[in-house]
């Protein structure tokens, strides 16, 4: 666009503003496979001993492999409630006749814009008293709440994107509303699903406040938690060894964003939180 | 198709139970939490009735009890059926229980010293001290430091213990003695007075205007104008780059910037050649912890106004572009009176979206600075958390933060009611049409 301008000017600009975010990224991996003397930022030997983490359990730490399977079932079952539940919600809101449906509407819009994350005391407190405080299932449960607002909200969008015409041709060849629901409406929207699916598990990979106030024992705990703790351990300071975990913990996000890049960026800046 | 209001409610159901459960319950429960006095103290459930050391302290300040007081905090010794029984089973001497039981049966006394002179007086007297202490001890009597589950049960103990009560004392004696949380608004007076409300209260409104006019908007316009006036293949890693701190798992994105400021992290490093002492920069005085608190978040913040904002300026017809061209318009003229204009509803969208989260959200806060050095950087949705959560010094005080929080959660309904007004809902309720 615009020939008549010069670009090099913003493109050195904008490299310029850049630069330190590329630098502390790229430092990030890099600490992690070498030693740099103390009083210099040049690596001068090549290591692996930073990722001793993965085969020999941190003292009074659980095992990494725990704390990534606790991880893996936090973000997967999220992920699997958050398309079940939003993929239905979503149809019926947008295609479906509903007494008190705009006050649905109006109410799935407010709790999306609501901060929720002011409601962590009361959740707290509540799943002491259902007894769930401690377990994955229940720190599971509240995930899945907050996220939903937001994945209704984007399944109805794409929902209200699907042609009438589609449906309209199930009900005339004798199809039930649910049939159609299924049958013709679900396979339009697989984008809409596999985007929201990629973005309720990163989403949940990436958790720390829910777990860290609802499940931080040992046996639950989930990365998030585990390398903060890590981190806060004064007596024990190796911010080689933090690195390294937060680069095993980071890689399942690298390799969705590497792949879903654009479908992330449509739904990132379909709004969200922070 | 009267069936598809059916269908509707069952599709609709799931999704119901979740927002009552975890959105609807926590909303009012706030609310009811707000006004008691739950802590770790007062358990989260029921509580039960205790004369304790704590609960005298008040029945003699405030209701004047002192009498009562001294008689309840007494422990007494009284030669009983149940005490000879568990003294026997303790392995005192029988012959010696067979001869206090019948010298001093039902008689009491008013200390321990008191009872081992009667132990000491009987012809068959235990002959080692540690004998006589064995039958002692079992023969205390005290109301102090037991737990009843109903205050009925209180009471009955008590008139066993041989204490009348008047009707005023029973009151204030129910007061004092329930170890459970109450209905107070105790938690809103502390909130008005104590001064560090007012030091909470400032720091939030700094750091909420101060991110959100920096980066969450400012920024964010510098970094889709200028990608804007770039081809797309720099555009897009430019934006991607900038897209990772909010996809990097917040407590990883946090730990660079500690690598970056620690003591003997890259910017000591990097400036003790300059004469600069190596130093924590992150936390070493209040300034330098709110430039990295503002950093932090407004980086993250910023790339969703990027996303926003760029695919707006992207909207914008091209033919916009190269007419204003042709009649010789500067890049400043363009972003001023084309693009600017243009973004003027994303940007109020970006606005009331991010001042909500940025008032409510204390991740980055907590794992940076943990609101120090020294409550420097303490804000409101932080403090509700310290209070509530996360008090290394003492109890938890579920209700005080949950007051604070409620503070929060009223904001946050009011702007979120006011963003669904502004953002055109007609348009969002339009009837199915295959009804």
């Amino acid at each position: 666009m615009s020939g008549n301008y010069r670009t090099w000017p913003t493109l050195v600009f904008l490299s310029v503003l850049t630069a330190p975010l590329i630098l502390m990224y790229s430092y990030l991996f890099v600490d992690t496979i070498t030693n740099t003397p103390p009083g210099s930022v040049i690596p001068n030997e090549f290591t692996l001993e930073h990722w001793r983490f993965l085969t020999e359990t941190i003292p009074g730490r659980p095992s990494i492999w725990l704390a990534t399977w606790n991880t893996f079932v936090f973000a997967t079952v999220t992920m699997v409630i958050v398309l079940m539940v939003s993929s239905s919600a979503g149809y019926a809101l947008s295609r479906l006749q509903l007494p008190a449906r705009s006050f649905f509407l109006g109410g799935i819009m407010v709790l999306h814009a609501f901060p929720t994350v002011t409601l962590l005391i009361a959740i707290f407190l509540i799943l002491q008293m259902l007894g769930l405080y401690n377990s994955l299932a229940g720190v599971i449960l509240v995930k899945t709440a907050l996220e939903l607002p937001f994945g209704i909200w984007i399944m109805k969008g794409f929902y209200d994107t699907v042609p009438w015409e589609i449906e309209m041709a199930g009900i005339q060849d004798g199809a039930t509303r649910f049939q159609v629901w299924t049958k013709l409406v679900l396979p339009q929207v697989k984008p809409a699903i596999l985007a929201l699916g990629i973005f309720s598990f990163l989403s949940g990979w990436s958790e720390f406040i829910l777990p860290l106030v609802l499940a931080p024992d040992n046996n639950v705990q989930v990365l998030s938690v585990y390398l903060a703790a890590l981190i806060a351990d004064d007596q024990n300071f190796d911010m080689a060894l933090f690195k390294s975990v937060g680069v095993f913990y980071v890689i399942p996000v690298i390799v969705l964003f590497v792949f879903f890049q654009n479908r992330l960026m449509n739904i990132y800046s379909g709004g969200t939180k922070g | 198709m009267g069936n598809s209001k059916h269908l509707g409610l069952f599709l609709l159901a799931p999704a119901g139970i979740f927002v009552i459960l975890f959105f609807l319950a926590p909303v009012v429960l706030t609310g009811v939490f707000g006004f008691t006095n739950m802590s770790t103290a007062t358990g989260i459930t029921g509580g039960s009735y205790m004369v304790s050391e704590s609960a005298m302290r008040p029945l003699r300040s405030r209701f004047g009890e002192d009498a009562l007081a001294d008689q309840l905090s007494k422990r007494i010794y009284t030669i009983d059926e149940e005490g000879l029984q568990a003294a026997a089973e303790a392995g005192g001497d029988a012959a010696a229980l067979t001869e206090l039981r019948s010298n001093f049966f039902n008689e009491s006394f008013g200390n321990r010293r008191e009872v081992e002179t009667a132990i000491k007086s009987l012809n068959a007297r235990p002959s080692t001290t540690r004998g006589i202490k064995i039958i002692s001890a079992q023969f205390v009597k005290s109301v102090i430091n037991v737990r009843f589950d109903t205050f009925e049960e209180l009471l009955t103990s008590i008139a066993d213990f041989g204490i009348e009560l008047s009707d005023d004392q029973i009151e204030a004696l129910a007061d004092v003695t329930y170890t459970g949380w109450t209905f107070t608004l105790q938690n809103f007076k502390t909130m008005v007075e104590l001064p560090d409300t007012r030091k909470t209260l400032i720091n939030t409104l700094f750091y909420v205007f101060t991110t959100l006019i920096l980066f969450n908007t400012g920024f964010a316009l510098v970094l889709s104008i200028s990608t804007h006036y770039m081809p797309t293949g720099p555009a897009g890693f430019f934006r991607s780059i900038w897209l990772l701190p909010r996809v990097t798992p917040p407590v990883l994105y946090v730990l660079m910037w500690k690598w970056l400021a620690w003591d003997t992290g890259f910017l000591s490093v990097i400036l003790e050649p300059m004469g600069f002492a190596p130093r924590n920069w992150m936390l070493d005085s209040p300034t330098n912890a709110w430039v990295f608190i503002i950093l932090i978040n407004g980086i993250v913040g910023a790339s969703m106004g990027m996303l926003i904002f760029s695919s707006a300026i992207k909207a914008i017809p091209a033919s916009l572009f190269h007419a204003s061209e042709v009649d010789g318009a500067t890049r400043r003229q363009q972003i001023w009176h084309i693009i600017l204009p243009q973004l003027r509803w994303p940007i109020l969208f970006i606005t009331i979206y991010q001042t909500l989260s940025l008032l409510t959200s204390f991740e980055y806060i907590l794992l940076a600075t943990d609101g120090g050095p020294g409550g420097a950087t303490e804000v409101w949705a932080l403090s509700t958390y310290l209070k509530a959560l996360q008090n290394y010094g003492g109890a938890l005080q579920y209700g005080y933060g949950a007051a604070l929080s409620l503070v929060l959660v009223v904001i946050g309904i009011s702007v979120s009611l006011i963003y669904l007004k502004l953002f055109d809902f007609k348009n969002l309720t339009a009837p199915p049409k295959i009804e």
